[in-house]
């Protein structure tokens, strides 16, 4: 099972204290990352947020160009898929889901 | 002279005697000289011109010498007993004949003129329209052809059946009668009328009556076999005797055939037939291609054969299957090479004997979809039920073992490494190809994602290149549209964060210096990378807890509304292990990490799994199975960590089970110990905790019933109305790229959509539905 055999010594020059048994020399972490929702789905166009909204997926194959389809926040807390968002306060300046008047709180990035 | 001859020695009575001298020597074919045409051309016009009855006295006075002459032809004819003699005769005088059909008309043109008038113009040209002529024709048919027909016919057929027997004549004496039945129709609006009510018949009659006393003699004394080769010679013998005595453009030819075919194919279809199995069975393609050229002329005659060809698939697929089940459940690299080669094997076979016809590539396409798919050899459990897991139905392995084997060919492994570039291409073809017989292409789809997933996070693709290649060749096979996308979208989502990764080592090299070079951070798009969220809770060892903050302010300063959540099931690094023997570079899970830090403050120490367990604080499940990992790795003669007291598998160790550090691990090579050395002891990296790989399989059921529900809606929403028959079909095939609904979803999802007022059934027809807006 041994691979190779070239282990540096480069950890011996950099630990002149009592050395430990296991050191740690290299860590590739991993994580997740989702806009933080409270409801995964976008109630205007029925997609996850994780998910491009309708329109993105349609113009763009296999989700290219899903980089630019983020989340908008209203000051009632609710999200939506920003570009359909954007297209619903054309016709309705009211949230979808609490009837509020809408007002962006924030955007994702 | 004209003017001489005026108005006196014109009438039929001057004329006739020296026109008719002419006459007689044209029937009996005598020379005539130029200057007696020319005059018999100016007689028959002078007469016509002067004698007012003159044409109608000519016509029958030339009658009367035709009649006269084809008299004592008759008799010439008719002097001859033996059928050829009578035969040979008859042809020479109705050729010499009708030879003369074509030149005495001509000299009597005039006639026709006086006869008809001049109320059909445009006739002049056509000998066929000659009065005379036809007066000759019509006198033949009457007097010497009616009599003996029936001889003639007679003897012509036994001249072909002479030559059916392998005897040889003058093939004209057959030729000579059927002209002479084309020739002597009168019927303008049907010309072979004679010929195909008196020759034609008797042709097919003869021929018909031969076989069928001939086919059963020679099937019973030669066999089946030899019967075939008899019977397709016989066809084309008979195909090319008929364009030599029937008359081509009447369709006779193509008439005999099909009663040859009758006579000798169909007559014994059953027996023919029942053969096919065995010679296919046997691989006796040449024997096969003749049984498909004869069959295929017979109603009916080629599906018997498609269904011995999908037994025989069936059978033979299976058998072959079960026959190494041991070997291919475990080994998806055989499993892989053995349906390739069942499928090259009856590809062959469909070439060979059937020339790829179209039907006999469908009849293969479906009997080796149903090997492909075929449960027997193993299976893999799915919990069938939306709410309770109890009832299972059982699935082909196939996918898997396919993505399996992808996997193989596409990550950095020993397979890998010896194949060329053009090697590895070829093999994912093939496993495309085995692909699209796949029923569950969702199954490979999860299996695949979740290998591309391990290769991806743990840098393991043997080209980068040939990986996204390979998703266009899904895409192209038609694999499911949103399962390709979220593959494509892993590509585009690892190499955004692989760009954050190098800015994050940036900022962190300005901080903290050069340990920025052991860390790398991989920050995923939890829509394409994960399904549903799970947290494994581990302790970190203190050296990469400090990162975590780290790594979260930095991505806060990039981004806004997004929340991270570790994966730390999933992330991975290598530590430097030191003992008295040697140092050495371990590549681990971070479980691991986090299980061996443990006993970084105690290093002789034995410590208890209850003890590991508070450290770490690991879900018993990954414990267990991390421990293991540490303790039996595969293929290593010194595990890192020992254990007491001995246990046959993770779910043995109880909580005073005792661990403690391998003072003496060391890599082994060439049966030498080695001071230091980097080894691997990651494995199948887990992408989802022991809970959440049955959820795994719960989700792909609810998947599919989502799928089932979306697609029922779609068709009723178009066709309003329907019935469950018309409804199963469609919903049959809008789902079968991804998967085969079975009647029991089908069933509960329509109860599902009634009880939810989706849809309703007909009031009338309880097998129909309605769709409800
Ligand atoms: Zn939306
Ligand atoms: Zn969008
Ligand atoms: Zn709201």
């Amino acid at each position: 099972m041994a691979d190779e055999d070239n282990s540096s010594d480069r950890v011996d020059n950099e630990t002149p204290k009592p050395e430990k048994m296991f050191t740690l020399k290299k860590w590739n972490a991993v994580a997740m990352w989702s806009w933080d929702v409270e409801c995964d789905t976008c109630a205007i166009c029925r997609v996850q947020v994780m998910d491009a909204c309708l329109r993105c997926q349609a113009e763009s194959k296999a989700g290219s160009g899903r980089q630019d389809c983020v989340v908008v926040w209203g000051e009632c807390n609710h999200s939506f898929h920003y570009c359909c968002m954007s297209l619903w306060v054309k016709q309705n300046n009211r949230c979808p889901l609490c009837q509020q008047e809408w007002s962006i709180q924030r955007m994702g990035k | 002279m004209l003017k001489q001859d005026k108005g006196q020695q014109h009438t039929f009575e001057d004329k006739w005697p020296s026109m008719r001298a002419i006459v007689l020597k044209l029937l009996q074919q005598e020379p005539v000289t130029q200057n007696e045409w020319q005059d018999l051309f100016y007689n028959v016009h002078s007469v016509c011109l002067w004698d007012e009855k003159g044409a109608v006295k000519v016509r029958d006075a030339l009658t009367d010498d035709i009649m006269e002459f084809i008299k004592k032809a008759q008799v010439r004819v008719m002097s001859h007993q033996e059928d050829q003699a009578l035969l040979k005769a008859y042809i020479a005088e109705w050729r010499k004949f009708f030879t003369q059909c074509n030149y005495l008309p001509t000299p009597f043109r005039q006639l026709e003129t006086s006869l008809v008038g001049y109320k059909t113009p445009g006739f002049k040209t056509a000998t066929e329209a000659s009065i005379v002529r036809k007066l000759m024709l019509d006198s033949w048919n009457e007097s010497i052809f009616s009599d003996i027909k029936q001889r003639l016919q007679d003897s012509a057929m036994k001249l072909v059946h002479a030559e059916r027997a392998g005897e040889a004549f003058d093939s004209q004496l057959v030729i000579g009668v059927r002209e002479s039945y084309v020739n002597l129709c009168s019927n303008p609006k049907d010309k072979l009328q004679i010929y195909r009510d008196n020759f034609e018949k008797a042709y097919m009659e003869a021929t018909e009556a031969f076989y069928k006393m001939k086919a059963p003699q020679y099937l019973h004394a030669n066999g089946v076999q030899n019967y075939m080769r008899y019977a397709d010679s016989k066809l084309r013998e008979e195909e090319l005797r008929a364009h030599k005595y029937l008359e081509s453009c009447s369709g006779s030819v193509q008439l005999l055939t099909e009663c040859c075919v009758n006579v000798l194919v169909t007559a014994f279809k059953n027996t023919i037939l029942a053969e096919c199995a065995g010679m296919i069975k046997a691989n006796e393609t040449d024997k096969l291609q003749l049984m498909f050229k004869l069959m295929d002329r017979v109603p009916d005659g080629i599906s018997p054969m498609l269904d011995d060809l999908v037994e025989h698939i069936l059978q033979a697929g299976l058998d072959d299957m079960m026959a190494s089940a041991d070997v291919i459940t475990q080994d998806s690299e055989k499993y892989v090479e053995r349906l390739l080669q069942l499928f090259n094997q009856f590809s062959l076979l469909v070439k060979e004997a059937f020339s790829d016809d179209p039907r006999f590539l469908t009849a293969r396409d479906k009997a080796y979809k149903q090997v492909v798919n075929d449960t027997q050899v193993f299976r893999l459990e799915l919990p069938s039920k939306q709410n309770s897991g109890v009832k299972c139905q059982p699935e082909s392995k196939c996918p898997e073992l396919l993505a399996n084997y992808c996997d193989m060919l596409l990550r950095k492994t020993p397979l890998s490494k010896k194949l060329t570039s053009d090697e590895i291409e070829s093999k994912l073809r093939d496993v495309l190809l085995v692909l699209k017989y796949v029923q569950n292409k969702d199954v490979f789809m999860r299996y695949h994602k979740a290998h591309l997933t391990r290769r991806l996070i743990l840098d393991t693709s043997a080209d980068s290149e040939k990986e996204e290649n390979m998703v266009e060749w899904l895409r192209e096979v038609g694999m499911p549209a949103d399962y390709v996308n979220k593959l494509a979208r892993m590509f585009q989502d690892v190499k955004v964060s692989e760009d954050l990764n190098q800015q994050f080592k940036e900022q962190c090299r300005s901080t903290r210096g050069s340990i920025a070079d052991s860390i790398n951070i991989k920050i995923l798009n939890a829509g394409a990378w994960a399904r549903g969220s799970e947290r494994v809770t581990v302790s970190l060892p203190m050296e990469l807890e400090d990162y975590i903050p780290e790594v979260e302010d930095f991505y806060k300063k990039k981004h806004s509304g997004r929340k991270l959540q570790w994966y730390h099931h999933m992330s991975n690094g290598t530590i430097t292990f030191a003992n008295s023997v040697g140092r050495y570079d371990v590549d681990v899970t971070t479980f691991q990490m986090a299980v061996l830090f443990a006993w970084n403050q105690r290093s002789q120490d034995r410590i208890s799994y209850e003890n590991l367990r508070l450290a770490t604080e690991l879900p018993d499940p990954e414990l267990r199975r991390t421990l293991w990992s540490l303790v039996a790795f595969p293929k290593i003669r010194r595990q890192v960590l020992l254990y007491g007291p001995e246990v046959q598998s993770p779910k043995d160790f109880d909580e005073n089970t005792q661990f403690w550090v391998n003072q003496e691990f060391a890599l082994v090579k060439n049966g030498k110990l080695q001071k230091r050395g980097k080894i691997n002891l990651v494995g199948r990296l887990q992408l989802s905790t022991e809970r959440s790989k049955e959820e795994d399989n719960e989700s792909i059921v609810q998947l599919r019933i989502l799928r089932v529900q979306e697609a029922i809606i779609k068709i009723l929403k178009m066709r309003k109305k329907m019935s469950n028959a018309q409804l199963q079909t469609e919903l049959v095939d809008i789902l079968k790229n991804m998967f085969l609904p079975s009647k029991k979803m089908i069933k509960e999802q329509i109860e599902w959509l009634i009880e939810h007022k989706y849809m309703r059934r007909d009031e009338d027809d309880i097998n129909t539905f309605i769709y409800m807006a």
